[in-house]
């Protein structure tokens, strides 16, 4: 996806509501404000601090899995990179089969308990939950990069805004996050503006794009994230939290 | 009659659900549905005989429906963006005679392909038949002028074939049926 | 950026005896080669003397891939390891084989085309390619285990998403009759003992890069939407195994098994394969059950799923769930291979208590692909097991082999067809135990010199599917007529072409395929029907031509040609025709290099040329047609003595089959006489370099 699309629409969303006579309620108010830095640090206007992004509302859709149809052909990696970013990568993918596709999650050293090629043949997709509230990769993006998407509500990053610092990988239990090594900047499922290619690509049925529900409680993670919150969105939560 | 556009469209969504359901539907059986939904008040000839009419209307306005007869000259329809002509053609016959499904089928196979049937794909769908309607129709047929050129043909494993001579020589007949049953397994 | 997408842009050489590293450009060096075979004909050409030996430290190992290995072009998962063939009787010559899995992709995302494997380590090693970061490593404490235990403690060093090829006990101990295994159960035969003679365990590869398509992205997405519209199932068969709603045709051969109520049915909780309608590109993978094809309906019940290599949907390798194996051989329930792979243990028998489609059958596939997967054997397209039975039933083991040795072996258990025979056989191939094991091992060639067995007998026994040089017919007569007989005669093993039997065994009406053979190689003449013969025509010629030249393009670009090509489609809508220029369609915009049909088929012929010059340099005659093009008698014969060309028969003509193979060579601008090339065809080619070389050692028409 284009970051100046984005940007641009975040922007024209922003402006809509300041002219309409509603009152902007919290909720809508943390989100805009994600797309006004944007915009205002577009237009190089250098005002008063704005209060750090944080994402509030959830995301429409996300892409589930059925592990037992999966077939381990990576079309869905590949059609992730191969059509949103013109190149093959799955290390970059948004959708995660290839750490899995040998052993499982618990890697080689599962022994008869493995899963995978090597294993029961079972093969764990991973992918993004689309976080809700708290959103544990924008939180600890010190840049504010990751933003919700206008479109589907995923959270996405802005590459104008990531400097790479792979903060958010250090956030995300399920370790989501892909980074580009071409340009040096995170990305994560954006959920291909409502029509995902993986799902699209898979040749078994086994992924869907289906209204947004939460699996954070339901999938275990990968890893216990390590990443710290800024004190400025610290203080943010403490705020809010505290009404 | 302004339920005409209504109508139509019902009849070609009761075509195309059974269709999609991988079956033919008949007249009478569309008229049912058709009373079922309300359109059919009564036993009125004269409005019967206008729904065939409108049903004609909707034959020919979408070219997707077809017709097709069995023996008895019944005409079943379908879409064919649902069932192929090879379908529908199995399923009118497996309707009304399977001895004459069977042949038909050996027959098609043995002059378009060519190629013999295993006697055991008979038992699959769509076909459905139980291995005891495939031997009674195999007896039959030997007693039966019209199917004096069904043959048959047991490759080297054992599996029976059935191929029509007017299409396939003995010889030519076991060839395919060993290379469809061991042949192509053997060499892979 | 690199000017071209596709290649990875750099092959990596390794030489074993003094550890250097280094690589070479491929565009710069290999662009004209494509690469896979291309680049290992090449560097066979130029880096390997004639006289070498396949288990001398002199002889290269060239681990291939293509620009479009690692991409989303379906069904590019193969890896085409190029060597001197030891199996090839009674002189090696270049040959390649070629696995699936996830080896090919992996490579080019660790940055590599091609790996070339030099010289010979002085203790046993092992190589990690990680993003370009080169290893040699000890193997000392893998040396002895099985491939699958040494790929699992690899996988321990390198991480889960390495691919790891690697050798078994039979590779260690040079047993010609081995393989090299990737991601469980792809394997490529007859190099498993190269890898051991140079003290070479395996190879671990891992990438985090990735390949760029240097086209138009969503011209690449349509392309790749339209490759994956045409495909049919596994070997392009693209008609239904039986009647299904949406289907015109169906053939009872065919490969593609889906149907309603045909369930995969050790999947938890079990799926059912469905109509599977062409349009429909989310059902592909579930076309396709080897396991039901090749074993019969009992196979559904023990299907786990489907399996493959990296961007295929087809999934030719069935994983099979076989609980009672467990107990009853001591052996893990699960198990996956395809075709010759996974009849590995059945085909040793000539019987089974309960008949070829029965449980016993299945547990014998379960107990053979334990074993042979592990240990490393190979099967050279299932010539080792037709030779068991015949060595076995001719009474030839019992004369050949010591009275003690002989009674050793359980043969009771054998004629009854009990799996637990393989327990005792396997292992004693791997390990060069006995003269009867260390003989099956060797590759018929050699087998039959070493009895002292006149291979005159093996070339009338039609059974034995033998054909030349040590190896079997692939694809031959019974396929595709003289345009198979023509294809058998051009390879130093069995020729692995697809290109004719995928048409053939389409499983369309004859008269369809006629039709597009019009379109194809000029006539419906060029396609007879099955059993049914007719004369040789100059289109059959063409179309041995085309198959080869697809073989050769789809083994350096890879694809694969166990699948490809894809001329015919099961689109109803496009009268069932495929797409005769999709290899070049993703070839030109991946690579970014616009090629036609025409030109690409022009690099094949580079390629299939180059194949053809070192055969001839390695033989050190140019006398092919009599020496090397050589077709095995029971081509010649007919169990009834029925005519060629009579209904019925796949028996040849020889009069005719000389005609076919002077169209042949003339389609190729070949000397009619020798069936060597010209200098002007090595010219026009632009091999004159090649031609020269020949020239020079007498070796050119």
């Amino acid at each position: 996806m284009s970051g100046e699309y984005q940007k641009h629409q975040v922007l024209e969303k922003a402006l809509n509501f300041t002219n309409s006579s509603h009152s902007l309620s919290r909720r809508e108010f943390l989100i805009m404000t994600g797309g006004i830095i944007v915009a205002v640090s577009a237009l190089e206007a250098r005002g008063a601090k704005e209060p750090p992004l944080i994402i509030v509302d959830q995301a429409e859709g996300l892409v589930i899995a059925d592990a037992t149809q999966c077939v381990g052909c990576r079309r869905c990696e590949l059609a992730c990179t191969e059509f949103n970013d013109g190149k093959a990568s799955p290390t970059m993918a948004r959708i995660k089969i290839g750490r899995n596709l040998n052993f499982g999650p618990k890697g080689p050293y599962a022994g008869l308990r493995a899963q995978g090629n090597w294993g029961n043949g079972l093969i764990i997709q991973d992918l993004c939950k689309q976080c809700p509230h708290p959103v544990p990769c924008a939180n600890a993006c010190p840049n504010d990069a990751i933003v919700v998407s206008p479109s589907t509500g995923a959270r996405v990053v802005d590459p104008n805004k990531c400097t790479g610092c792979k903060m958010c990988q250090r956030a995300c239990p399920w370790e989501m996050m892909s980074f580009d090594s071409d340009t040096n900047k995170a990305t994560k499922c954006f959920l291909c503006e409502g029509n995902p290619k993986c799902v699209e690509a898979c040749p078994s049925g086994a992924l869907s794009y289906v209204a947004w529900r939460d699996l954070t409680d339901k999938v275990p993670p990968r890893v216990v994230p390590t990443a710290v919150v800024s004190p400025e969105k610290a203080q943010t939560c403490i705020d809010c939290h505290k009404k | 009659m302004e339920q005409e556009p209504k109508i139509c469209t019902n009849i070609l969504k009761i075509i195309h659900a059974r269709s999609e359901s991988g079956q033919l539907v008949r007249v009478e059986e569309i008229l049912a549905e058709l009373k079922e939904q309300g359109f059919l008040e009564s036993e009125d000839v004269e409005q019967k005989a206008h729904l065939e009419t409108t049903l004609k209307q909707v034959l020919k306005e979408n070219r997707d429906l077809k017709a097709i007869s069995g023996k008895n000259g019944i005409p079943y329809y379908y879409s064919a963006q649902s069932l192929s002509e090879t379908y529908a053609g199995i399923l009118v016959r497996k309707s009304e005679n399977p001895l004459w499904l069977i042949a038909e089928v050996v027959r098609e196979n043995s002059q378009l392909y060519p190629r013999p049937v295993p006697v055991d794909s008979f038992l699959e769908p769509p076909f459905g038949l139980t291995r005891e309607e495939i031997a009674e129709c195999l007896t039959t047929m030997r007693e039966q002028r019209e199917y004096q050129d069904i043959a048959r043909t047991i490759t080297s494993v054992g599996t029976p074939f059935l191929y029509s001579t007017q299409h396939l020589d003995p010889d030519h007949a076991f060839t395919l049926a060993e290379w469809l049953d061991v042949g192509q397994v053997n060499n892979p | 950026m690199a000017k071209y997408g596709g290649w990875a842009g750099k092959v990596l050489r390794v030489d074993l005896s003094t550890g250097r590293m280094s690589t070479d450009d491929t565009v710069e060096q290999y662009k004209d080669y494509l690469g896979g075979t291309g680049i290992g004909y090449k560097v066979i050409w130029d880096e390997v003397q004639a006289g070498t030996k396949p288990f001398d430290p002199e002889n290269k190992i060239v681990f291939g891939v293509g620009p479009l290995a690692g991409t989303g072009a379906p069904c590019n998962g193969r890896t085409a390891i190029t060597t001197l063939w030891p199996t090839c009787w009674p002189r090696p010559l270049v040959a390649s084989g070629h696995m699936g899995g996830h080896f090919a992709a992996e490579l080019k995302y660790a940055g590599y085309d091609a790996i070339i494997i030099e010289g010979k380590a002085d203790h046993p090693v092992w190589l990690s390619v990680m993003d370009g970061r080169t290893e040699i490593k000890d193997a000392r404490q893998l040396w002895g285990q099985g491939i699958r235990r040494s790929t699992i403690e690899i996988n321990q060093q390198m991480g889960p998403e390495a691919t790891v090829a690697a050798i078994g006990q039979a590779g260690e101990n040079l047993v010609p009759m081995s393989v090299v295994m990737n991601s469980y159960s792809h394997s490529a035969g007859g190099v498993g003992g190269v890898m051991g003679s140079k003290n070479l365990k395996a190879i671990g590869v891992r990438g985090t890069g990735s390949v760029r398509i240097a086209g138009n992205k969503e011209e690449w997405e349509k392309a790749i939407k339209l490759h994956l519209s045409l495909l049919g199932a596994n070997n392009q068969n693209v008609v239904p195994n039986s009647p299904q709603p949406w289907a015109e045709h169906y053939n009872a051969g065919s490969r593609w098994m889906a149907s309603a109520g045909r369930r995969w049915g050790a999947s938890d909780p079990n799926i059912d394969t469905g109509a599977c309608e062409p349009h429909n590109l989310n059902r592909i993978a579930y076309r396709t059950n080897n396991a039901a094809f090749f074993l019969g309906d009992k196979a559904w019940q023990y299907t786990v799923r489907g399996n493959g290599c990296t961007a295929c949907p087809i999934r030719c390798h069935t994983m099979l769930k076989v609980p009672a194996v467990a107990a009853k051989y001591g052996i893990p329930e699960v198990g996956q291979n395809t075709c010759v792979g996974l009849l590995f243990g059945k085909a040793f028998f000539k019987t089974f208590p309960d008949g070829p489609r029965g449980q016993t059958a299945i547990e014998a596939c379960m107990v053979g692909m334990h074993l042979a997967d592990d240990l490393g054997i190979w099967e050279n397209y299932g010539q080792l097991q037709r030779d068991f039975q015949a060595l076995y039933y001719n009474g030839i083991f019992g004369r050949k082999v010591a009275e003690k040795e002989f009674k050793s072996y359980s043969w009771d258990k054998y004629e009854e067809g009990d799996p637990t025979f393989l327990f005792e056989l396997l292992p004693k191939i791997a390990n060069k135990q006995g003269e009867l094991a260390t003989a099956l091992g060797l590759g018929t060639g050699y087998l039959l010199e070493r009895w002292g067995i006149p291979e005159q007998e093996w070339l009338e026994n039609h059974e034995l599917l033998y054909w030349k040089f040590g190896h079997p017919k692939h694809h031959s007569n019974e396929d595709a007529g003289q345009c198979g007989v023509i294809i058998n005669t051009q390879y130093n093993r069995d020729a692995q072409c697809h290109s004719h039997s995928n048409f053939t065994r389409n499983g369309l009406p004859l008269e369809v395929q006629k039709r597009l053979a019009v379109e194809l190689w000029g006539a419906p003449d060029a396609v007879d029907g099955v059993a049914d013969f007719t004369p040789m025509n100059v289109y059959k010629a063409k179309m041995a031509k085309w198959s080869l030249l697809r073989k050769e393009l789809h083994d350096c670009l890879s694809l694969c040609n166990w699948m490809g090509p894809w001329v015919a489609s099961p689109l109803r809508e496009r009268d069932y025709r495929g797409e005769d220029s999709i290899e070049s369609l993703l070839y030109s915009l991946a690579t970014g290099d616009r090629k036609s049909r025409q030109e690409l088929d022009q690099v094949a012929e580079r390629i299939f040329l180059l194949h053809r010059a070192l055969t001839i340099r390695d033989m050190g005659t140019k006398e092919m047609r009599t020496k090397h093009d050589t077709i095995p008698h029971w081509v010649f014969a007919d169990p009834k003595d029925r005519a060629a060309f009579s209904k019925g028969t796949i028996r040849m003509d020889r009069d005719d089959i000389k005609l076919a193979m002077d169209m042949y060579y003339e389609e190729m601008a070949w000397d009619k006489q020798t069936g060597s090339p010209t200098r002007e065809t090595y010219r026009r080619l632009g091999l004159e370099t090649v031609a020269d070389e020949l020239a020079k050692r007498g070796l050119l028409t």
